[in-house]
């Protein structure tokens, strides 16, 4: 039993975050946290495995909160850590070892629990969550859909009494998603009790038994997980919620090689090392005005063949031609840009203004401030980058990439973990670049963005394609 | 093809054979005892499962020995002086690096721990050499995908340093967050005693090595 009580919340000093909210969840039941980024979701989730307050000094906070019996607010997190089990976002980031099985044994290592105890336990966990695959890897040979999954089962190991998940599909591909379905159907099966919060939300269809929904720091609505999944479609986006309703449909398939105009890929192998090839045989073409979409599972070759078009890596076999013209590696990487997933990486400078000039510098002031106006950059060219927000940090890279004339696109999975708003932001943006005419090739297993942005799609298989 | 395994030594051992490598390093000056010495530790290797790394480490020695007692004393002066006292350290070198490359391969960070553990280190430096060594790997990782991203943007020169420093101390900030979060809610601040899976024992084979090295130390140290 988890009750949150009048909580009003803010992490400087004054509310802001949360106000006058007041959830009980019973034991057993699974809840959707749901609403638009910063809509307060995952402070709630905070509020129950007690980062708030104590992971937040100088914090506000007014209420009460209490799980599974234990005051939040006075318990010391090590305690509450052994009844609330918390998954977070990022799975490069969930993990105090490099090998799986010591990280299984991390959380009930800590409680001193008895190793023969601690043996038995970890058998459990692989048979009932069926992660044989998982035991004895090193972390950094793990896709990150496996991270994610072995982030899950730590935490089941400790066995706790509620779960708390948040947003624990960005970074998963399809099939890792409906894992986790199966995982948290389980749990809900042996009667834990399940909080989550979500942006992606077709795979909790019937899973849920309420859900929550958030607006500006308020619990606004509440439905019944039969309700919530029959809302129509216009309330739904109003809401500014993704798709309720598994994505299908598939698009026509890219274009075969060849093409005079745009990208034009025949017969590309690549690999690493003496290795066996990741791809083989690949061919295909995306035209200027068009969108590509490149999917298939994790580990398919999806980032091998982004980082051969962009020119960090030498093909094996095969030619790449732009326009016509055939494209060695350096002449690719000049032609080339890659927005990553994790865009700061990619963002240098002090201002938004000196990124644009590092990137082309014998731009004038003029045509940088155009370029940063149309991607409404303007008002904050005196700005750091890393104070931007995700979506902006995004179209810096991409303003970036225009002014130094690049003319093939590749976005590394540029939604995981975005709203619909965010979502519909990206694809708006995309699009424009398209009618510009340039060549975009997007790198997704988000197939509810792949089905709204894109034209095209190459889905990469086993056997080449 | 023997599928036999490989021994394992107690990271303990490892530690252990590592402090008495650096005092040979410095202190012996007998030929005989250095080049058993170094005998000694790539057979520990080669049993270990690293043959072929023992192998390029001892063909390496013989290559300095060569450089030393047959190329130098025909070679200019010039050279001879300058890469002599070059090729004499990087020799006496040897038998740490070969320890610290057994351990680094052979070792998992939590058996390290572990003995660490079990010789009652203060829990806190514990705690820092292993989010260091957790580290390393992570910031290549890292450093990877900044690099790829200079090479699509045309950085060059010392701006390269920069750029690479400042998005790595950008994301390691907000990895020491994200991590710190993950390991409270998974209960790293209980103070009761740790347990671990994995039990530590000295076998048969790890007195035995123990013993080589101390009669080696003790060998470099007498012999003059």
């Amino acid at each position: 039993m988890i009750s949150i009580e009048d909580v009003s919340f803010g992490y400087s000093g004054e509310h802001g975050t949360l106000h006058d909210v007041t959830l009980k969840i019973r034991d057993g039941e699974c809840i959707l946290l749901c609403g638009e980024s910063g809509c307060g979701k995952t402070t709630v989730t905070k509020l129950m495995n007690g980062l708030v307050p104590h992971f937040t000094d100088g914090c506000a906070l007014e209420g009460r909160v209490s799980a599974e019996g234990l005051a939040v607010a006075e318990t010391e997190l090590y305690e509450l850590a052994k009844r609330v089990g918390s998954v977070f976002q990022n799975p490069k980031s969930q993990f105090f070892n490099l090998d799986s099985d010591s990280e299984l044994a991390f959380g009930l290592e800590n409680q001193g629990a008895a190793p023969d105890f601690i043996r038995t336990r970890l058998k459990e966990t692989v048979r009932n969550l069926r992660m044989e695959a998982l035991q004895g890897r090193s972390i950094f040979s793990m896709s990150g859909g496996e991270k994610q999954m072995l982030a899950f089962a730590s935490v089941y190991a400790m066995d706790p009494a509620v779960f708390v998940l948040d947003e624990p599909t960005a970074n998963l591909d399809e099939d890792a998603v409906k894992r986790l379905r199966e995982q948290l159907r389980f749990l809900k099966r042996q009667g834990h009790t399940v909080v989550i919060a979500e942006h992606r939300l077709w795979f909790l269809d019937g899973l849920i038994d309420r859900a929550v929904f958030l607006k500006n720091g308020r619990i606004e609505r509440s439905f019944s997980g039969g309700e919530f999944f029959s809302l129509p479609e216009r309330e739904r986006i109003d809401m500014g919620l993704r798709a309720l309703t598994p994505p299908d449909g598939a698009l026509p398939p890219a274009l075969p090689c060849g093409a005079a105009r745009g990208l034009s890929v025949e017969g590309l192998a690549c690999g690493f090392g003496k290795g066996e090839p990741v791809l083989r045989a690949l061919s295909f073409s995306a035209i200027p005005g068009e969108i590509l979409a490149v999917s298939g599972k994790n580990g398919i070759g999806k980032t091998t063949l982004t980082r051969c078009l962009c020119g960090l890596m030498r093909e094996r076999a095969g030619t790449v031609r732009l326009n016509g013209r055939r494209l060695n590696r350096k002449q690719r990487a000049k032609a080339a840009f890659c927005v990553m997933q994790d865009v700061n990486h990619q963002l240098f400078s002090d201002s938004v203004f000196g990124e644009c000039l590092l990137a082309a510098p014998g731009c004038t002031d003029e045509r940088v401030k155009e370029v940063l106006n149309r991607f409404d950059l303007l008002p904050f060219q005196e700005k750091h980058p890393m104070a931007l927000s995700g979506g902006q940090k995004q179209r810096l890279a991409i303003a970036t990439a225009v002014l130094s004339g690049k003319e093939l696109l590749i976005f590394d999975e540029p939604t995981s973990g975005l709203d619909y708003a965010h979502m519909m932001e990206v694809s708006s943006v995309v699009r424009r670049l398209a009618d510009e005419g340039r060549v975009v090739l997007i790198v997704t297993h988000d197939r509810e963005f792949l089905r709204c942005a894109c034209d095209r799609e190459l889905e990469l298989r086993e056997e080449g394609l | 093809m023997s599928m036999q395994k490989h021994l394992r030594i107690d990271p303990r051992t490892g530690l252990l054979l590592l402090v008495m490598s650096n005092i040979i390093a410095f202190t012996q000056n007998s030929f005989s005892v250095e080049t058993g010495w170094i005998l000694f530790l790539c057979l520990l290797a080669a049993f270990c499962g690293c043959g072929r790394a023992a192998a390029r480490w001892l063909l390496a020695f013989c290559l300095l020995l060569g450089l030393q007692y047959y190329v130098f004393p025909v070679s200019a002066k010039i050279i001879a002086t300058s890469f002599s006292i070059f090729a004499n350290y990087t020799r006496r070198m040897f038998p740490c690096l070969i320890v610290g490359m057994l351990m680094v391969k052979k070792t998992p960070l939590r058996d390290l721990i572990v003995g660490l553990r079990k010789w009652h280190f203060p829990q806190k430096l514990i705690v820092a050499v292993s989010v260091t060594l957790r580290y390393f790997p992570a910031i290549r990782e890292e450093a990877g995908y900044i690099r790829d991203a200079m090479k699509l943007r045309k950085i060059h020169g010392l701006q390269k340093v920069e750029c690479l420093v400042i998005p790595l101390m950008i994301s390691a900030t907000g990895t020491a967050e994200e991590l710190a979060a993950a390991a409270v809610t998974r209960g790293i601040e209980n103070p009761a005693p740790k347990t671990s899976v994995v039990e530590l024992r000295l076998t048969a084979a790890d007195g035995a090595c123990i013993l080589a090295g101390v009669l080696f130390t003790a060998a470099s140290c007498l012999i003059r």
